[in-house]
C-alpha cells in the first residue's frame, strides 16, 4: 500500500533563506502523524508545499499517491486542510462560509453543511457573522471546513490553536475517532507537544528546516529518559544511605527530592525503598517519572543545555 | 452545479453581503443626479441664482441644456469616474482574499484556481455592466424629471452604445488592477495603480498621444478632450486596449496558478 503523504528531498528556499531542506516524509494511511517544530522550523512551509501552495525549489510531493502541483493540481477532493490561523469572510455567517466551501468542494449533498456544523458544535453560532466569532469558534469553523467533505486525509496546522481546554479535548477525541473508526489519515503540526504526544501514532521533528527525527509513538516512549524521584523527610540521611549503596545521587534544586537516573534504581524502586527504610528515613513519595516530551524535544533540538 | 457556477455563486454571495456593493451603487447614482443639477442650472441660470444653486457672480457658458449635452456629461463622468470606481470594484474582488487572509482557502480545492479567477472577472464585468445600466436608467429618469429639451430616440440609442463602449473599455483596464491586487496582496497597490494610471491618462491625453495609451482611450472617447480627442481614436487604440486586457488577464491567471502563496 502506498503512502498517504510522501515527500522526496523536499526543499524550499525564499531568496537566500532555506526554509526546508531535503525533507523526506512518509505518512502511512490511517496514521496520526504529529509534526513538531519550533517557530520558524519549517512546519507551515512544509504544509503549504504538501497542499501545492508553494512550489518546491527541489524535490517532490505526493499526496494520496498523486503528484502535487504545479498549477494547483492535486487530489483535493479527498484532502481537508487548515493552514495557520483559520480565515473566513467576516461579513458572511458561519453557514454562508461553509456553503461557499461546500460548493467549491463540489459536494452536492446540501445536508453536509448542517452535519458538520453539528459535529463541530457550531449550531448556536450558525447565523452569526464570522467577523464577530471568538478565536476558538473561528478555529472550529476552519476545522468544519476541513471536515466538510469527509476527506481521507487531513492536513492540519496547529488544530488546537485558540481552543479552550474543553475544546482541545473535544477536537483530540474527534481526530482520534476519525482515524480509528474511519481510517482517516491525520497530519498535524502543533506546538502543544503534549497534545501531539497524546494523539499521534507517529512523530516527526523538524528543526531549522530539516527533519531530524521520525519515530513511532512507542519508540518515543522508549527514547524519553526515565528517572526515579524520591521524596524524604531527612534529605541528608537518605543521600548518605543511597551514596553508601553506590548510587549517584542528585538533588532537585530547591526541593527535598532525590533523583536517581541509573537503570538499577528505575528497574527496582522497591530495593531503593528498602535501603531507605533500613537507614531510618523511609520515602514519603517514590515514583518513576518519564521525561516530558517538551524536555525530550528541547534536548533533541539542542535548544536547552 | 458545474465548477464555474459554484465559484460564481460564491463570488456573488460575497459581493451581495459586502458594503462595497452599496457604496459603489451610491457613488455611481450621484453621477446622473449631478448631471441633472447641471441641466437645471444651464436651463435657467437666473432661476438657479435665485434658488441659491449658483453664485450670483457666476457665468455659465459651458453648454446648453439639452439631451445631447446631458448624455455627454454622463459619458464623461462614466469615463472619468469609472477609471477609479471600477478599479475599486476589481481591487475589492481580488484584494479582499488577501486582506481577509482567505486566499489560502481557495488554492487546494477541487474547483480549479483558474475557474475561481474567471468567476471573479465575470463578477467584476457584470458589476460594471449593472452600474453602467443603472447610470443610464437613472439618467433617463432625471432628464425626464428636469424636462430637458431635444429628446430623440436616435440620440438616446447612440449615447447608450457610447456609454457601453466606454464601460467596456474601462473594464478592459481592470485586469491590471486585479493583477496589482493579487501580486500586492491587498487593496493599496491596485488603488495606487488606478490613481497613477488615471493621472498618466490625463497627462498623455493633454500631450496629444492618448490614442496610443489604453488608459486614455475611454476618456478621449467620452469627448473630455473635445472632438479632436474623439477623432484621434482609431483601430490602433482599440487594439492596444485589447492587448492591455489580454496581458493583464493572462498575467493574473498565471500568477494565481503558479505563484508561491507563502503568506
Amino acid at each position: 500500500m502506498g503512502f498517504a503523504i510522501e515527500t522526496s528531498g523536499l526543499s524550499k528556499s525564499f531568496g537566500q533563506v532555506r526554509a526546508i531542506d531535503s525533507v523526506n516524509l512518509r505518512v502511512k494511511p490511517g496514521e496520526i502523524y504529529g509534526f513538531l517544530g519550533l517557530n520558524g522550523a519549517g512546519k507551515t512551509t512544509t504544509i503549504r508545499a504538501l497542499l501545492g501552495m508553494i512550489r518546491p525549489s527541489m524535490g517532490s510531493v505526493k499526496v494520496l499517491g498523486q503528484a502535487v502541483g504545479p498549477h494547483g493540481r492535486g487530489p483535493w477532493r479527498h484532502v481537508g486542510h487548515l493552514v495557520e490561523m483559520p480565515a473566513a469572510y467576516p461579513e458572511l455567517t458561519v453557514r454562508e462560509n461553509l456553503e461557499i466551501a461546500r460548493r467549491l468542494q463540489r459536494i452536492s449533498d446540501r445536508d453536509a453543511t448542517s452535519r458538520v456544523i453539528e459535529r463541530l458544535g457550531l449550531t448556536s453560532y450558525v447565523d452569526r457573522k464570522a467577523g464577530v466569532l471568538s478565536t476558538g469558534n473561528l478555529q472550529r469553523l476552519g476545522l468544519a471546513r476541513a471536515l466538510l467533505h469527509e476527506p481521507e486525509l487531513l492536513i492540519l496546522d496547529e488544530p488546537a490553536n485558540g481552543l479552550d481546554p474543553a475544546g482541545v479535548v473535544e477536537i483530540r477525541e474527534l481526530l482520534a475517532s476519525l482515524a480509528h473508526e474511519k481510517g482517516v489519515t491525520v497530519f498535524m503540526s502543533s506546538h502543544i507537544l503534549t497534545e501531539v504526544d497524546r494523539l499521534a501514532t507517529r512523530i516527526g521533528i523538524i528543526h531549522k528546516g530539516r527533519l531530524i527525527e521520525e519515530l513511532d509513538a512507542q519508540q518515543l516512549e522508549e527514547l524519553r529518559s526515565q528517572r526515579l524521584e524520591i521524596k524524604v523527610r531527612n534529605l541528608q540521611a537518605a543521600q548518605s544511605a543511597l551514596a553508601q549503596a553506590g548510587f549517584a545521587v542528585k538533588v532537585k534544586a530547591g526541593k527535598s527530592t532525590i533523583i536517581l537516573n541509573e537503570a538499577r534504581a528505575i528497574d527496582a524502586p522497591d530495593k531503593v525503598a528498602t535501603i531507605l527504610v533500613n537507614a531510618g528515613t523511609p520515602p514519603i513519595r517514590l515514583a518513576v517519572e518519564q521525561e516530558e516530551i517538551e524536555a525530550y524535544f528541547l534536548r533533541l533540538t539542542g535548544e536547552k543545555e | 452545479m458545474n465548477a464555474f457556477l459554484s465559484a460564481f455563486w460564491a463570488e456573488a454571495l460575497k459581493a451581495r453581503r459586502s458594503k462595497v456593493s452599496w457604496l459603489t451603487t451610491a457613488a455611481f447614482s450621484i453621477l446622473p443626479l449631478i448631471g441633472g443639477l447641471f441641466m437645471i442650472i444651464l436651463k435657467d441660470p437666473e432661476g438657479a441664482r435665485a434658488m441659491g444653486l449658483i453664485s450670483v457672480k457666476s457665468q455659465l457658458t459651458a453648454g446648453v441644456a439639452d439631451w445631447p449635452t446631458y448624455f455627454e456629461v454622463l459619458l464623461q463622468s462614466t469615463a472619468m469616474g469609472g477609471t477609479i470606481l471600477f478599479a475599486f470594484i476589481a481591487a475589492w474582488v481580488f484584494g479582499r482574499e488577501f486582506s481577509d487572509h482567505t486566499a489560502k482557502e481557495l488554492l487546494a480545492l477541487p474547483t480549479p484556481r483558474r475557474v475561481i479567477v474567471g468567476a471573479k472577472f465575470v463578477l467584476t464585468a457584470l458589476w460594471i455592466l449593472g452600474l453602467t445600466l443603472m447610470i443610464f436608467v437613472i439618467g433617463l429618469g432625471v432628464g425626464t424629471a428636469v424636462d430637458i429639451p431635444g429628446w430623440s430616440l436616435e440620440v438616446a440609442y447612440t449615447s447608450f452604445w457610447s456609454l457601453m463602449t466606454i464601460a467596456l473599455l474601462n473594464f478592459m483596464l481592470m485586469p491590471f488592477v486585479a493583477l496589482f491586487a493579487s501580486v500586492g496582496r491587498g487593496y493599496l497597490p491596485p488603488l495606487g495603480w488606478a490613481f497613477f494610471s488615471f493621472v498618466l491618462a490625463q497627462i498623455v491625453s493633454l500631450l496629444g498621444w492618448g490614442d496610443w495609451l489604453p488608459w486614455s482611450v475611454p476618456v478621449l472617447l467620452s469627448g473630455m478632450f473635445g472632438p479632436r480627442g474623439v477623432e484621434q481614436i482609431g483601430m490602433h487604440s482599440y487594439i492596444l486596449a485589447l492587448l492591455a486586457f489580454i496581458a493583464g488577464f493572462a498575467a493574473t491567471f498565471a500568477w494565481w496558478r503558479s505563484a508561491d502563496q507563502a503568506r
